[in-house]
């Protein structure tokens, strides 16, 4: 039988892997939880005692735990602990989903990674936007900064290829 | 490229978003309409040509909302969020 495994990329050992270019450095991040709130997003802040600070596009997220825009009603928390609030539908109008095994963290630093967003993205990385959900590198990400570095969210199942791409760009 | 403008978002790249339809087009409710009702609803568009208005999605944050723009030179007039824009009309 053909080993079809041969046609796929090897997956990274995510542990390890580094794009290291001049001025530019590529790793996932691991251990972060991750949860998606929907529905009534102050009634959650006010059960979780997590505050309400919802981080856009190319906005500025600090601390351990941040709450990123990703739809109107909708944000995708990123946290060193994990919910406080179980998941599930609350009475007070929001649910929580753990999404911690659906998206990789790729977390961007150096001077170079202003080079690599305009060929990521059509957005303007210095204008404001509600929503941190854009297109980034032709796929559905989640792109903020935290701190000094650029974090972008995408589907476990896209991120050889999304690390692929990045190599590839870093690169040239 | 073109930029549309997401009531939530702000502008972005016309790639992030997705027809949805004329506006105005409700779909049927109860069981029974008649066949011409369902045959308007699925199939009978205007189509016409100048000022539309039409369902858009912005898919990567998943806002619906109607835009109101120009078929022929493609200027976009407004975007409103689908809950204050009066999609019945």
């Amino acid at each position: 039988m053909r080993n079809l495994a041969e046609k796929w990329t090897a997956m990274p050992d995510w542990r390890t892997a580094v794009i290291d270019t001049p001025g530019l450095a590529i790793r996932s991040l691991t251990g972060l939880h991750q949860f998606l709130v929907s529905g009534d997003l102050v009634a959650w802040s006010k059960a979780s005692r997590i505050p309400l600070q919802p981080v856009g596009a190319f906005g500025t997220a600090t601390g351990d735990t941040c709450t990123i825009q990703v739809a109107r009603d909708r944000l995708l928390v990123v946290s060193a602990v994990p919910s406080p609030v179980a998941q599930g539908w609350h009475e007070q109008g929001f649910a929580v989903t753990t999404v911690s095994a659906g998206l990789m963290i790729f977390d961007f630093e150096g001077p170079a990674c202003a080079d690599l967003v305009p060929r990521a993205t059509t957005l303007d990385p210095g204008k404001a936007s509600a929503s941190a959900a854009i297109s980034f590198a032709g796929m559905n990400a989640v792109v903020y900064r935290h701190g000094e570095r650029l974090r972008v969210h995408v589907d476990r199942g896209l991120a050889a290829y999304f690390w692929t791409w990045a190599a590839t760009v870093a690169a040239t | 490229m073109q930029l549309f403008h997401c009531p939530f978002c702000g502008t972005r790249d016309e790639t992030e978003f997705h027809f949805g339809g004329e506006a105005g087009n409700i779909r049927p409710d109860g069981a029974d309409v008649p066949a011409d009702r369902w045959a308007n609803y699925l199939y009978m568009r205007d189509n016409p040509k100048g000022a539309v208005r039409e369902v858009w999605v912005h898919m990567n944050c998943g806002e619906f909302f109607v835009m109101e723009r120009d078929s022929v030179g493609h200027e976009v007039v407004s975007s409103t969020s689908l809950d204050g824009a009066g999609h019945a009309r």
